[in-house]
C-alpha cells in the first residue's frame, strides 16, 4: 500500500510543476495516512496513549520531506513488488480517499518558501512558555502521565508533583449520579474524564464524531462520499502510452495453473469411481440433535447396585492373629463339611509375610461362580420397607378429648322369659321400654331401671318404638301381625287426653279402603293397648318399625309378607297403605329421610333411596355386604351407615358415591343393631359378638372434609347366648347414654 | 424419748409433733417417730403416751391428709424431706360400721328416714309409705298408701312435730311419678296401743312431669320440689282451707273418686299451688336443697350438667356452675357455699357455690353410679331440734351407688373411702341414705338397711 502510494506521489510531483493546484489539493490526502504511522510512537510518549485524544501531526508540515524520503526507498522494491502493485492500486485509492484529518488544530497559513519558491504551509509558533504547554496548564490533575489504572485498586489516584498522594474524589454512588443526570439537562452530553475525574461537557464536534461512530458513518464530518471523479490517467492527455514495466506478461497469465488441475483431477477421478459420491446425504444429518422428552422412559429398572461386599474380617487376614486360626478338628470339620453348609467359604491361614502368601488357588473357581451368578440368579433389587408402622396408623384424636361417650354399665334390667328383643327410648329421653320374647313389655326409668309397668302381650315382642311427638306419649310394639299402641302412666292430664284423641279419637275419621284393620279402645285403662292395627294374616312379626319425623306417618316392616311387608301407616287418617307394588328382594329396613320426603329401603343386598313426593328411585347404595341386617340415617340426612351379618359395617356419604366411604370390619360376628345420636356426634354398633361399639363420627359443614370416625370404646357386658349377643342399641335423647337389649333376657344402659 | 421406748425403733425416723382438737391431748413434743410406723403404731403411741384406760383408736391427719400408709409413703408421695418437722393431728377414729338390721322388702325403696325418733319411715316405688320401729325391724309398723304412683323422695319436716306423752306427730312430704308432692301427717303414739295413722293433707300440683325430689327448709317454712320437667318449685307448708287449683281429672275419674270418698277411705286432699317457681334449668332437675340455715337459698342440680344457687324469694337463679358432662343425680349442701354433687360419670364431687369455675374442688371416685347422699345430721333424739352437724365428722359423707355399696367418706382423704357398707349384692342399686347421729339407714333396691357409724 504505501509503495503505491509513493509511486503515486512521485508521479504527482512530475505532473506538480505543471498544475502546482492540483497537488496542493491532493497531497496531503494521500500521505496523510501514512505518516502517523510512522510517528505513532512518538505520539504516545507525548500523549499518554489516550487513543480518543488522538492528535494527528499535520502532516502537511513536512510531506514533501517524508515523501521523498519514502520515495528514494521505494525504488530498490519497486521491481520486486510490482505485480501486487497493480492489483492492489484501486483498493488504495479509495482507502486514501476516505482517510481525512479532523481539523481541529491551529490553521496554517500557506506562504510560499523563500527557498525553493513553492508553497508551503507555516503553522503558528508553540511559544515556550508555561501556557504553551499543556502539561502546565491548570489542570486539576497533578498527577502526571501516569497510566490510571495502576491505582485502580487504591484510594488515591497518583502523586502530585511534590510527591504527596492526590486521592480519589468522591464519587457518588448510583443514586447520585442518577439524581445529577435528572437535574442536569447537559448530562446527557457529558462524559467521565478520568484525568480529571469527573464528567466534561462535550463539545459540539465531539458529540458529532460519536454520532456518526454510533451510525456506522465516516468518523470525519467533511468526508464526502460523492466527490467528483478526478481523472488521473484517461481523459485528454493522461492517456498511458508506455507501460509502467517492461517486465514480460508472466506466463501464468495465460495458462491455467496445472496444480489445479491436477487437484481437480484428483476430485473427479474419485468421483468417478464412486469414492466421493456428489449428493451423498452428511452421515449426521439431521442426527445430532434429537429431542429425549419424546420418547417413552425405558421400561427397564435401571441397573442394579451390586451388593456390596463385606469388608474383610481378621480370620481373612494373611496373617490373622492366632485366635482366629482354626484349631485341627475345626480344620477337619470345615474340610468334611458340605461346600453350603460351611460357615465360611475359606480356612484363615497364617503367613508371616505377604511375600509368602501363594498366588489366589480359587481365583478361576469365583470367577465362575460369580458368572454362574449372573446368569442363573439376575439381582433383584429389594426395596427394604422404611416405615415407620406408626405413621401408617391414621391420626386420628385420643378418646378421651372426644368426651362425651358412653363407657360403663350404668344399670341393667332383667326380663326373666326370653330375649330382650328390642327396646325404645322415649323422646324426651326419661323412659325406656323394652319387650322380649315371652310377650313381657317393661317401661323403666333411664336412670333408676325401676320397672313402672309391666305389660303381658300374646306371642314375641318383634319390636317396639316411641312416637317422635313431644306433646303426645306413645308408644307402638309389633306382634305377631299386630301393632299395638301403648300409653305410659302418670302422664299430665293434657297430654294424655292429645294422646288418646290421636290413638282413639272420638269421631273416626272416613274409612279408608285398606285391608288392613284398625281398632281403638275406648277405655282409658294403661293395661291395654289404645289401638290395634292389625296386618294381613300370615304376615309374620314386624320387625321394624320407622317412625317419620312428625309423628304421623310410620313405617313397618314385616318379616315374612310376599309384597316386602312394608306398609306405612298415618295415625291422622287411620290409613294403612304399601308403598311398593313389588321390591326385588325381601326388604330387612325402612327409614325416613330425617328432613326430606325420602325413604331408605334395604333389602338384602342393597339399600334404595326413594323419593316419596316424586314416587321414584333416586339412589341404589351398594354395600357389598351379603346380607344387611341394620341400617341408620344420620340426623343431617346425608350420611347412613348399613350393617349386615357378614361383620361389616359401611358408611355412607350420599353426597360422594353408592359405594361405601368406609368399611368398617370391628365386630367378629355380625353386627345386629347400629344408630346414630340425634345430637351427640356419636353412633353405636352392636354385635353377636356381645359387645357394642361406641364411634365417634363427626360430619361437617364443609363438603370438602371428609367424615372424622373414631372407635371410641368397647362395652362389654351383654352375655352371648344361643349364638346372639346385643340385639338392639338404642341412645338415649338429650344425654351420651346407650340403652342396649342383650339375647341373655337384660336391658342395659351405660352412661358416660 | 417416749417413743422410742415403746417400739424398737426400725430404720430412719423423723420429727412428729402431735396435735388434736379432741379431748385427749398430748403434751407438745416433738417424737422421733420410725417411718415405717402405720396408723396403728401411732394410735398405740397416743393411747399408751396417754396411759388411756380403754384404748382408744384414732385416725393420724398429716397436713390435712388422713394418714393411709406408713409415713414413709406419704413422705415419698408428698416429697417431703427428712429434715422438715411434720405436724400429725389425730382424730378419733371411726369404727367400721356395723350392721344393725337389714330387711327385704316387696318393692324397691326410693327414700328413708330416720328423722322420726325410734323409727325409719321408707317410701317405696308402689306407692306406701311404711314405719318401722327399731326394735320390731322386720315387720311395718304401719303402711300407708300415699301416692298411686310410685314415690321418688320422702322428708319429714322439722319444727312441725307436735308431741305429747301418748301421741307424736309429724309432716312428712312425699313425692312421685303422679306429678304431686304431698303433705302427708304421721301420728305415732310409742307408748300407747293406739294404732299408728297417716293423714294426707295436701298435694302440690305444678308440674307436668315425675317429681324427682322434694326437700324443705330448716325451718320447716319452704318446700322445693324438683321435677323431671325442669321447673323447681317453692311451696309453703301451710295448709290451705281449699283446692287452689281446680281438678282437673276427667268427670268418669272424680265420680270415681267421689264414691271412694263417700266410702270413708278418702279423705280430703287439699290441691295447692306453689308460691313460686324457679325456671332456669334446661334438663330435668334432680335434686334441691336449701343452703344450711336459710330459707332464702337454695341449690339445684340437674341432668343440664349444672349446679345452680337461687335466690328462693324472687325466683331467680344467682348463679351457675356448669360442669360438662356431668347430669346430676344427688345434691347435699356440705356447708353455705360448698356443695356435694354427685354424677353419671360415678364421680361426687364438691363444688364452690362461689365460683364459676367448672372444675369442682375434690372429687370422690366411685365404681358405680352413686344415686344419693348423705351429710351426718344430729341424731333424731329431740325432733324440735334443727341441729345440724353431727358434731365433729363434719368432714364426713355417706353415697350410695347403683353397686349396692354405701360409702363413708372423708374429705380428706379423697382417693379410696374410709368405709364401705355392703348392703345388698351387687346389682341391686342403693337408692336413698339417710344419716342421723350414729345411724345410717339404707333404702334400694334390695329394701332397707340399718348401720351403725362412728363413735360408740
Amino acid at each position: 500500500m504505501a509503495v503505491s502510494e509513493v509511486t503515486n506521489g512521485r508521479k504527482k510531483r512530475k505532473q506538480a510543476d505543471a498544475e502546482p493546484e492540483v497537488v496542493k489539493s491532493t497531497f496531503p490526502e494521500t500521505v496523510g495516512l501514512e505518516l502517523p504511522s510512522d510517528e505513532e510512537e512518538g505520539e504516545d510518549e507525548s500523549d499518554d496513549g489516550e487513543v480518543e485524544e488522538f492528535p494527528e501531526i499535520d502532516a502537511r508540515s513536512d510531506s514533501e520531506d517524508d515523501a521523498e524520503d519514502g520515495s528514494d526507498d521505494e525504488e530498490e522494491d519497486e521491481d520486486e513488488e510490482d505485480d501486487e502493485d497493480e492489483e492492489d492500486e484501486e483498493e488504495d485509492d479509495s482507502v486514501s480517499d476516505s482517510t481525512s484529518d479532523a481539523g481541529v488544530f491551529p490553521k496554517p497559513k500557506t506562504i510560499v518558501s523563500d527557498i525553493t519558491g513553492q508553497p508551503k504551509r507555516v503553522y503558528p509558533d508553540i511559544e515556550p512558555d508555561y501556557d504553551s504547554d499543556s502539561s502546565t496548564e491548570d489542570d486539576p490533575n497533578r498527577i502526571g502521565n501516569v497510566p490510571l489504572h495502576w491505582y485502580d485498586d487504591m484510594p488515591h489516584i497518583g502523586y502530585n508533583i511534590n510527591g504527596r498522594r492526590v486521592l480519589r474524589p468522591a464519587l457518588g454512588d448510583e443514586l447520585d449520579k442518577f439524581l445529577s443526570t435528572v437535574e442536569d439537562p447537559q448530562a446527557w452530553q457529558s462524559a467521565f474524564d478520568k484525568n480529571a475525574q469527573m464528567d466534561k461537557p462535550l463539545t459540539g464536534e465531539e458529540l458529532d464524531l460519536i454520532r456518526r461512530l454510533q451510525a456506522g458513518e465516516n468518523p470525519d464530518g467533511d468526508y464526502n462520499p460523492y466527490e467528483p471523479t478526478v481523472e488521473w490517467f484517461t481523459g485528454k492527455g493522461k492517456e498511458e502510452v508506455m507501460p509502467l514495466s517492461a517486465a514480460p506478461e508472466p506466463k501464468r497469465r495465460w495458462l491455467a495453473s496445472k496444480w489445479e488441475k491436477k487437484k481437480i483431477m484428483k476430485i473427479v477421478r474419485a468421483i468417478r469411481l464412486g469414492r466421493i459420491v456428489p449428493s451423498k446425504p452428511k452421515a449426521t444429518d439431521g442426527k445430532h440433535f434429537y429431542d429425549i422428552w419424546t420418547e417413552a422412559p425405558s421400561e427397564h429398572a435401571p441397573p442394579l447396585p451390586a451388593p456390596k461386599p463385606s469388608l474383610p474380617t481378621h480370620s481373612e487376614s494373611y496373617n490373622p492373629p492366632a485366635e482366629y486360626l482354626p484349631a485341627e478338628e475345626e480344620r477337619k470339620k470345615w474340610q468334611e463339611a458340605e461346600p453350603e453348609d460351611r460357615e465360611q467359604d475359606y480356612l484363615p491361614q497364617k503367613y508371616s509375610a505377604l511375600r509368602l502368601v501363594p498366588a489366589y488357588d480359587r481365583f478361576i473357581k469365583e470367577r465362575f461362580n460369580r458368572q454362574l451368578d449372573l446368569y442363573l440368579a439376575p439381582r433383584i433389587q429389594r426395596k427394604k420397607l422404611n416405615i415407620d408402622p406408626e405413621s401408617l396408623i391414621p391420626k386420628l384424636p385420643s378418646p378421651s378429648s372426644l368426651k362425651p361417650f358412653p363407657n360403663y354399665k350404668s344399670l341393667k334390667v332383667a326380663h326373666t322369659e326370653g330375649r330382650t328383643r328390642c327396646v325404645s327410648v322415649s323422646p324426651d329421653g326419661s323412659w325406656v321400654v323394652s319387650g322380649d320374647e315371652g310377650g313381657n313389655l317393661i317401661l323403666w326409668e333411664v336412670i333408676v331401671g325401676r320397672a313402672v309397668k309391666r305389660w303381658k302381650l300374646d306371642g314375641k315382642i318383634g319390636t317396639v318404638e316411641w312416637c317422635p311427638r313431644t306433646d303426645v306419649a306413645f308408644f307402638v310394639v309389633g306382634t305377631e301381625e299386630k301393632l299395638q299402641f301403648f300409653v305410659p302412666p302418670n302422664l299430665p292430664r293434657a297430654v294424655l287426653s292429645l294422646t288418646q284423641s290421636i290413638l282413639a279419637p272420638a269421631t273416626l275419621p272416613p274409612p279408608t279402603p285398606s285391608s288392613i284393620k284398625w281398632t281403638s279402645s275406648f277405655s282409658s285403662g294403661e293395661n291395654e293397648a289404645l289401638l290395634t292395627i292389625e296386618l294381613s294374616s300370615g304376615s309374620g312379626l314386624p320387625k321394624q318399625f320407622a317412625w317419620h319425623r312428625k309423628g304421623d306417618y310410620l313405617a313397618s316392616v314385616s318379616t315374612n309378607e310376599s309384597q316386602g311387608g312394608v306398609w306405612v301407616h298415618q295415625l291422622s287418617r287411620r290409613h294403612s297403605q304399601a308403598p311398593f307394588k313389588k321390591i326385588k328382594g325381601t326388604v330387612q329396613l325402612v327409614q325416613f329421610h330425617p328432613s326430606k320426603p325420602h325413604f331408605f329401603v334395604a333389602t338384602q343386598r342393597y339399600v334404595r333411596l326413594y323419593n316419596l313426593a316424586e314416587q321414584k328411585l333416586l339412589k341404589t347404595l351398594m354395600p357389598g355386604i351379603r346380607w344387611i341386617s341394620s341400617m341408620d340415617v344420620h340426623p343431617s340426612g346425608d350420611h347412613v351407615i348399613v350393617g349386615g351379618y357378614d361383620r361389616k359395617l359401611c358408611w355412607f356419604d350420599l353426597e360422594l358415591s353408592d359405594k361405601p366411604y368406609k368399611i368398617l370390619r370391628y365386630h367378629t360376628r355380625a353386627i345386629r343393631s347400629l344408630q346414630f345420636h340425634p345430637t351427640y356426634p356419636l353412633f353405636a354398633s352392636s354385635s353377636d359378638d356381645g359387645s357394642i361399639q361406641i364411634f365417634h363420627a363427626r360430619v361437617y359443614n364443609d363438603l370438602m372434609t371428609d367424615p372424622l370416625i373414631v372407635p371410641l370404646k368397647i362395652l362389654r357386658g351383654h352375655e352371648v347366648k344361643d349364638g346372639l349377643g346385643v340385639l338392639q342399641v338404642k341412645w338415649v335423647p338429650r344425654q351420651p347414654w346407650l340403652v342396649s337389649a342383650g339375647a341373655d333376657g337384660s336391658a342395659m344402659v351405660w352412661c358416660s | 424419748m417416749a417413743s422410742t421406748s415403746t417400739a424398737p425403733p426400725a430404720g430412719p425416723t423423723h420429727p412428729v409433733i402431735f396435735t388434736t382438737k379432741t379431748q385427749y391431748v398430748l403434751p407438745s413434743q416433738k417424737f422421733m417417730v420410725p417411718l415405717a410406723w402405720r396408723r396403728y403404731h401411732l394410735s398405740q403411741l397416743v393411747n399408751r403416751a396417754l396411759s388411756l384406760p380403754s384404748p382408744v383408736p384414732f385416725d393420724f391427719l398429716v397436713q390435712g391428709e388422713i394418714l393411709r400408709g406408713t409415713l414413709q409413703e406419704w413422705m415419698v408421695e408428698r416429697g417431703v424431706g427428712p429434715e422438715e418437722t411434720l405436724e400429725v393431728e389425730y382424730v378419733e377414729s371411726v369404727l367400721p360400721p356395723t350392721k344393725a338390721a337389714e330387711r327385704k322388702s316387696e318393692d324397691w325403696e326410693a327414700g328413708v328416714t330416720c328423722a322420726v325418733p325410734g323409727h325409719f319411715a321408707t317410701a317405696s316405688y308402689d306407692g306406701h309409705i311404711r314405719v318401722f320401729d327399731y326394735a320390731h325391724f322386720q315387720t311395718a309398723k304401719h303402711t300407708a298408701r300415699i301416692h298411686p304412683a310410685p314415690i321418688t323422695s320422702l322428708h319429714v319436716v322439722p319444727l312441725q312435730s307436735t308431741s305429747s306423752d301418748e301421741e307424736q306427730t309429724y309432716t312428712i312430704l312425699t313425692s312421685s311419678h303422679d306429678l304431686t308432692a304431698r303433705l302427708s301427717t304421721l301420728s305415732l303414739s310409742p307408748n300407747s296401743p293406739k294404732p299408728t295413722t297417716t293423714k294426707t293433707l295436701a298435694s302440690l300440683h305444678l308440674h307436668t312431669a315425675p317429681v324427682s325430689h322434694v326437700t324443705v327448709s330448716q325451718d320447716g317454712s319452704t318446700v322445693l320440689t324438683s321435677s323431671w320437667d325442669t321447673l323447681i318449685g317453692v311451696w309453703d307448708t301451710r295448709i290451705p282451707p281449699s283446692d287452689e287449683v281446680p281438678d282437673d281429672a276427667p268427670d268418669g275419674e272424680r265420680k270415681k273418686r267421689r264414691k271412694l270418698a263417700k266410702s270413708g277411705e278418702e279423705e280430703k286432699v287439699v290441691r295447692k299451688v306453689p308460691t313460686a317457681v324457679l325456671k332456669s334449668h334446661t334438663n330435668r332437675v334432680s335434686a334441691a336443697a336449701f343452703l344450711p340455715g336459710s330459707n332464702e337459698k337454695a341449690a339445684s342440680v340437674g341432668f343440664d350438667a349444672t349446679v345452680r344457687t337461687w335466690d328462693v324469694e324472687n325466683g331467680l337463679c344467682t348463679h351457675t356452675i356448669t360442669a360438662p358432662e356431668k347430669p346430676f343425680l344427688a345434691l347435699a349442701m356440705h356447708s353455705t357455699n360448698n356443695a356435694f354433687a354427685a354424677s353419671t360419670d360415678r364421680n361426687v364431687s364438691l363444688f364452690d357455690l362461689r365460683s364459676a369455675a367448672s372444675a369442682p374442688l375434690l372429687s370422690l371416685p366411685h365404681p358405680a353410679t352413686p344415686s344419693c347422699l348423705a351429710l351426718p345430721l344430729a341424731a333424731a333424739s329431740h325432733p324440735g331440734n334443727p341441729d345440724n352437724g353431727g358434731g365433729g365428722n363434719e368432714n364426713q359423707l355417706i353415697s350410695g351407688a347403683y353397686d349396692g355399696v354405701v360409702r363413708l367418706w372423708d374429705v380428706r382423704s379423697t382417693r379410696v373411702a374410709l368405709a364401705s357398707m355392703r348392703m345388698w349384692e351387687a346389682g341391686d342399686k342403693v337408692l336413698s341414705v339417710d344419716w342421723r347421729g350414729e345411724v345410717v339407714a339404707v333404702a334400694g333396691e334390695g329394701g332397707v338397711g340399718v348401720w351403725r357409724v362412728g363413735r360408740q
